[in-house]
């Protein structure tokens, strides 16, 4: 029997399970779907899995490791179908969690609707103690005021407990006491406590954080417990591993400790997924782009990696509405999600606008076109009349689109605005192509970057049919179009690095921090995140370890992320620390307060490590096969344009806009004057035309 | 070469607005994250505002704090008095706080930056933000002029062509007790100018625009249509509404009669108290702000914020009445006046579209405002903001908690004590506050503050709703909210004073319960349960 050359990932989305393995000898893959099921997602996997296998005559025992990556513990949250959870805090401060930030997320919406706090006010209790900002212990714990609390709890059937005691993050002494005393009354309890699940300053954020943990823990006990109980029963002997929201990997242990830090597995995946594909074109500043027919989804990749934040919102009252939501202190691949799919309905406002979204036909009854019985005209049927989808070919020609029904539905929406057919069509795609450039040109001026300085990478079906438009806009000069985009998520596992991030509280200025106590915090995180990192790959596996802070002048309330040179920190390090903050500050900030104080709020560690054998192969057709021809209207006149098959195109091949490129489940369009080139590793890599002068002059008009 | 005459169909204006309105987003996010004072950082209390070459606004944040709806326009014009146009160069920033061009208090900075195009001038750019201090008397209701309150700043030019003004900046500094928070806050608002500049000229390029004037009219005219067809649906009528504040000795009484007529809305004054010689006066820019604020939330919250959104209100209120003050009326505390505009418009409209409205809610915001010394002798001045329980609703029980109309939100406990010479022994709920009805109005909340200083510290508060009669009246059958309370050391005070919290003393702050909506005797049996379970009522 060979060494283990097989790698195997599995992607829980709420349709679809996805199922990849890749053979690291060779580099090549097989990819398999199976339906998602809900009432049992370890039933799907293990199908698929099993199916998988079969297809493509595999031996489980030649599998050296499994990643998984799942929306079902966001999904819970969302649904509201977590454990029954207390809450225990310091005396006086039960309410903190439903009190909040005593904001409204929409001030003119009298009405608005708040996210219910998961834990009930009858279930949050309070134990006596109190520790200072400063760590040192004003009140000792009174154990007999939490045993009273837990057990009052416990009597009206909670199932998990959170604790969150004031300034926990400062010195988590009576929280550890607490989770000791906890154990030792209920054993068999899970207890979550606020300094291990997110060790950071401001007590809302931190217990929101602590109480969904405690929320979705059981939960993500039981289904991991099952999950590798399956595993093995198949004959899957390899460890498994979890995708954390942070686009790194952990072991089971990790995951099952701190479950909070798996919500946005799925989409972390993706955007691994989209650093990788862009790497291998050698394109390590990208914007991930994915669009689906409900939203899409944009992600910052920088210097080869996807930004992580260190906040989150879940279970989101509105959708696309900031603050509408739970806040969760966790690490992040920062994704926005924007109300524009294929779905997105257009209709005109109140003033007379044209608006595209955020309101979905979604799949069901989903674009007029689609002939379910939708109405409503979708950016979907716009494309349609735009000549830019084959009406026979849709979805792997699973799909016939009726563009009789698109006319009708956009026609209505032309009337009311008045329109030609045409125009409203095109402006369908225009309006949903600036909203979702204005999002993205926002959230990369948050980080203070210019998005000109990127290069788009499309992925999801409508990412190659909008993707060169919405990089016009942004100023962008380069597209890249993966292949296999449509498991691309479950490959962006395969290829994740290990990585565990860690974090700490200081909240003191640089010139009250002697660089030895600096450089103490730093090595207890990197000896914790490493241990973990060791645990998940083995300990000779070479280890990347990178120190950053959340930084501000002393009096600014927000922070800023800095990177900061690796360590040992001595008397000498004080310069480089300074000037690791001002880079990072200048590079978001057009000025300097003038204020000397700099404050380390939270210092933050990330030790990673590749995990072996990583490489893919694209698997290229070698005969291009004949393409076709559709016409479309430019710029008023007629055009025909030719449609490639993306199987077709071998390695070298160049493609001159305005030109289509099918593949099964969506289309790229190349606008007039850009040129694409298919690169040997899969990538068709798009470089648009210099700055138009009149921007809104419509690309693409309907072809007749 | 002029611009050719362009027609905004659907599409374009659509493109043009979201860009506009994009742009604005980034220059608060930049204003915020660069900001230092807890007031703008963790309380929001800032706008910023892109407005044509003559000073009416194009777009505005929709989330902005409503004190500032309108007001940065406002005040842009006086700027335009002061410096006509002629008189203005790139990188210029214009400034002022002076109250009756401003919002209506001295902390309120208000910054304008003439935006210029191949020499000519096509926009301000407009923030405004509130200063953490602008000297004076620290946050009181006992001034009896404005000059009391602090530094008043004339409308004069900040920067020349980039240069910050040294003069002003020495003056602004020494008449501080934290300038480098006021610096600091300053800096983050000319920032969000610059950046507001940058993408508006780089728009203005990529889609071939010599100015805004034919944009500005398509976007404030479409906005005034869409205003005054949400306004024509309300029933005609003149509808009244009245309330009593704490006010000082005796309640101050505040009488409105609300005018609609066709697509035009008249909110008439006439009949409020006279101005007091106290820092509760509000400045008619003020009013404005709060009267077009709660008749846009209750009539057509998705319009945005605009001139032409506001063509159709009109407010009318004598001058020296206490919502229209004349020199040299104080003003630092009108919210305590000033919120209780939205509350009584709404209590207008409910005799049109009671399912449309809330009952009164318990505002205004409050906080606790301190000043001591830190233990090197240096000052240390802060405020610490604080909400009562929101109204109940045809719809709904009252949020408990929950900021309205100002949307400032407390800053966390664990910030304020890392900070500053207090422990926060407890801030929890107030049960049992929120009015009853068919829908309980929410509770408010109580903050017991210790003194932990070295020395004694100065205390005051905004503070209201904390007599029986000025309590967040219920609506259509539903109970008020029970008032608020001050308390030092246990023992209720005059929250209107400033009083000294020697080492060790402590102060209790109790915000006071929403109104609640509907017969008491109407509500749903698994309601009252759930409110005793979770210990919400007795």
């Amino acid at each position: 029997m060979s060494a283990p050359h097989l790698a195997l990932a599995v992607d829980i989305g709420g349709t679809f399970t996805d199922v990849v393995v890749l053979d690291q000898r060779t580099g090549r893959f097989h990819a398999h779907k199976e339906l998602t099921t809900p009432d049992n997602p370890a039933r799907g996997v293990v199908t698929g899995i099993a199916r998988l296998f079969a297809r493509e005559a595999l031996a489980c025992a030649d599998v050296g490791r499994i990643v998984h990556a799942t929306t079902l513990f966001t999904n819970a949250l969302i649904e509201r179908r977590g454990a029954r959870t207390g809450l225990i805090t310091t005396a006086g401060f039960r309410d903190t969690l439903e009190i909040g930030h005593e904001r409204k997320y929409e001030l003119y919406d009298l009405h608005l609707p708040l996210p219910e706090p998961l834990v009930r006010r009858s279930l949050r209790e309070e134990a006596s103690e109190r520790i200072g900002p400063d760590g040192g212990i004003e009140q000792p714990l009174d154990a007999g005021s939490l045993r009273a609390a837990a057990a009052r709890l416990v009597d009206k059937g909670v199932e998990s407990l959170a604790v969150v005691f004031l300034h926990a993050y400062a010195n988590p002494a009576h929280e550890q006491a607490a989770g000791r005393i906890l154990a030792e009354a209920h054993p068999g309890l899970p207890v979550s406590l606020s300094s291990e699940v997110a060790p950071q300053i401001r007590e809302y954020d931190r217990t929101s954080t602590t109480v969904a943990n405690a929320y979705i823990k059981p939960l993500a006990d039981a289904y991991l417990g099952r999950l590798s109980t399956d595993l093995r029963e198949l004959g899957l002997r390899a460890p498994l591993f979890m995708m954390l929201s942070n686009g790194g990997l952990t072991h089971l242990e990790e995951a099952q400790r701190v479950p909070v830090q798996l919500l946005e597995s799925g989409p972390a995946a993706g955007a691994l997924a989209a650093a990788v594909f862009g790497a291998r074109s050698g394109l390590r500043d990208l914007l991930a782009f994915d669009m689906g027919g409900t939203t899409a989804k944009l992600c910052v990749v920088q210097g080869g990696e996807p930004l992580v934040a260190h906040r989150f919102e879940a279970g989101r009252e509105r959708r696309f509405t900031r603050g509408s939501g739970l806040p969760l202190a966790i690490s992040t691949v920062e994704l926005i999600e924007i109300g524009a799919g294929g779905g997105s309905i257009a209709r005109l406002d109140a003033l007379g606008l044209l608006k595209v979204g955020p309101r979905s036909a979604g799949s069901e009854p989903g674009p007029a076109c689609y002939a379910r019985g939708g109405t409503a005209p979708t950016v979907t049927d716009g494309n349609l009349l735009l000549g830019l989808l084959d009406a026979e070919g849709f979805a792997g020609g699973t799909m016939r689109l009726d563009a009789g029904l698109a006319e009708r539905a956009v026609g209505e929406v032309a009337t009311e605005g008045g329109l030609a057919t045409a125009e409203a069509a095109s402006g369908i795609h225009a309006v949903v192509n600036e909203t979702m450039a204005a999002a993205a040109r926002v959230h990369v001026a948050e980080h203070g970057r210019d998005a000109r300085d990127f290069a788009l990478l499309v992925t999801g079906g409508g990412g190659p049919l909008h993707g060169c438009e919405v990089a016009r806009r942004l100023g962008i000069r380069r597209v890249v179009c993966p292949p296999a985009a449509g498991v691309a998520s479950a490959l962006g596992l395969l290829l994740a690095p290990a990585r565990v991030d860690r974090v700490a509280t200081l909240a003191r200025t640089l010139d009250q921090l002697p660089p030895e106590a600096l450089e103490a915090a730093f090595q207890r995180l990197e000896e914790e995140a490493g241990a973990v990192v060791a645990a998940t790959l083995g300990p000779d596996v070479p280890r990347e370890v990178r120190r950053g802070a959340d930084m501000r002048f002393a009096g600014q309330g927000y922070e800023i992320v800095a990177a900061l040179p690796p360590g040992p920190y001595g008397a000498a390090s004080l310069a480089p620390l300074r000037d690791a903050f001002l880079a990072a500050y200048d590079a978001i900030f057009t000025r300097r307060p003038p204020v000397q104080g700099i404050e380390f709020v939270n210092i933050r560690v990330s030790v990673s490590a590749k995990p072996p054998g990583s490489s893919l192969e694209p698997g290229l057709a070698a005969a291009p096969t004949p393409v076709g021809q559709r016409g479309l209207r430019i710029e008023g006149k007629l055009v025909p344009v030719p449609v490639h098959a993306r199987a077709g195109l071998v390695a070298g091949a160049r493609l001159q806009g305005p030109a289509l490129v099918e593949d099964g489940m969506s289309t790229l369009v190349l606008p007039p004057g850009a040129v694409a080139s298919v690169e040997a590793n899969g990538n068709l890599v798009v470089t648009l035309p210099g700055p138009r002068q009149a921007a809104d002059t419509p690309l693409m008009e309907h072809a007749p | 070469m002029a611009t050719a005459p362009r027609a905004f169909d659907p599409v374009l204006l659509e493109l043009l607005w979201t860009r506009l309105a994009s742009s604005v987003d980034e220059a608060a996010a930049a204003l915020l994250r660069t900001s230092f004072s807890t007031i703008v950082r963790e309380s929001h209390d800032f706008a910023c505002v892109l407005a044509d070459a003559q000073g009416r606004s194009l777009v505005q944040a929709t989330d902005g704090v409503p004190s500032f709806l309108c007001t940065v326009p406002r005040t842009m014009r006086h700027f335009l008095d002061e410096y006509p146009a002629e008189t203005l160069a790139p990188g210029d920033v214009l400034l002022t706080n002076d109250i009756w061009m401003g919002t209506g208090h001295l902390p309120d900075i208000t910054v304008a930056r003439p935006v210029f195009r191949q020499g000519r001038l096509v926009a301000f750019a407009g923030s405004a933000a509130h200063a953490p201090d602008i000297g004076g008397r620290i946050r009181t209701a006992e001034s009896r002029e404005v000059f009391e309150e602090g530094l008043q700043i004339p409308p004069l030019k900040a920067v020349r062509a980039g240069v910050l003004d040294d003069t002003f900046a020495r003056m602004l500094r020494k008449n501080t007790r934290v300038p480098d928070q006021v610096m600091g806050d300053l800096f983050a608002q000319f920032t969000a100018l610059e950046l507001m500049e940058r993408r508006l000229l780089a728009l203005m390029d990529e889609y071939g625009l010599d100015d805004l004037e034919a944009l500005a009219l398509e976007i404030q005219s479409r906005s005034e249509r869409a205003m005054r067809a949400a306004i024509r649906e309300v029933p005609d009528g003149t509808y009244r509404g009245e309330v009593l504040t704490d006010g000082l000795a005796q309640p101050i009484r505040l009488v409105l009669a609300l005018h609609k007529r066709g697509d035009g809305i008249v909110a008439d004054y006439t009949g409020t108290d006279a101005q007091v010689p106290r820092g509760i006066n509000v400045c008619l820019s003020y009013t404005f702000a709060y009267t077009a604020f709660a008749l846009k939330a209750a009539l057509c919250p998705e319009v945005p914020n605009n001139e032409g959104a506001f063509r159709p209100v009109t407010v009318e209120a004598p001058r020296g009445c206490i919502l229209n003050s004349t020199p040299p009326a104080a003003g630092a505390n009108r919210a305590l006046t000033g919120h209780f505009l939205p509350p009584l418009i709404l209590s207008a409209l409910a005799q049109a579209i009671p399912e449309r409205v809330i009952a009164g809610v318990g505002s205004p915001l409050w906080s606790l405002n301190f000043a001591g010394q830190r233990a090197d002798g240096s000052t240390t001045a802060n405020h610490f903001f604080m909400n009562g329980g929101y109204g109940a609703s045809a719809l709904r029980d009252g949020p408990n908690v929950l900021s309205w109309p100002s949307n400032v939100s407390a800053a966390p406990v664990e910030m304020i004590e890392q900070h500053n010479p207090f422990r926060v022994r407890h801030r929890r709920l107030r049960v049992g506050t929120g009015g009853r009805g068919r829908h309980r109005g929410g509770t408010g909340q109580e903050w017991l503050f210790e003194n932990r200083a070295a020395g004694p510290v100065a205390v005051t508060f905004m503070a209201e709703r904390t007599r029986i009669e000025a309590a967040a009246p219920g609506l259509a059958g539903g109970e008020a909210g029970t008032p608020g309370a001050v308390l030092v050391n246990g023992v209720a005070v005059d929250p209107k004073r400033q009083h000294i919290l020697e080492p060790g003393d402590t102060v209790e702050l109790r915000t006071p319960g929403g109104g609640g909506f509907g017969p008491p005797a109407e509500r749903d049996p698994a309601a009252i349960a759930a409110d005793i379970e979770d210990g919400f009522v007795a």
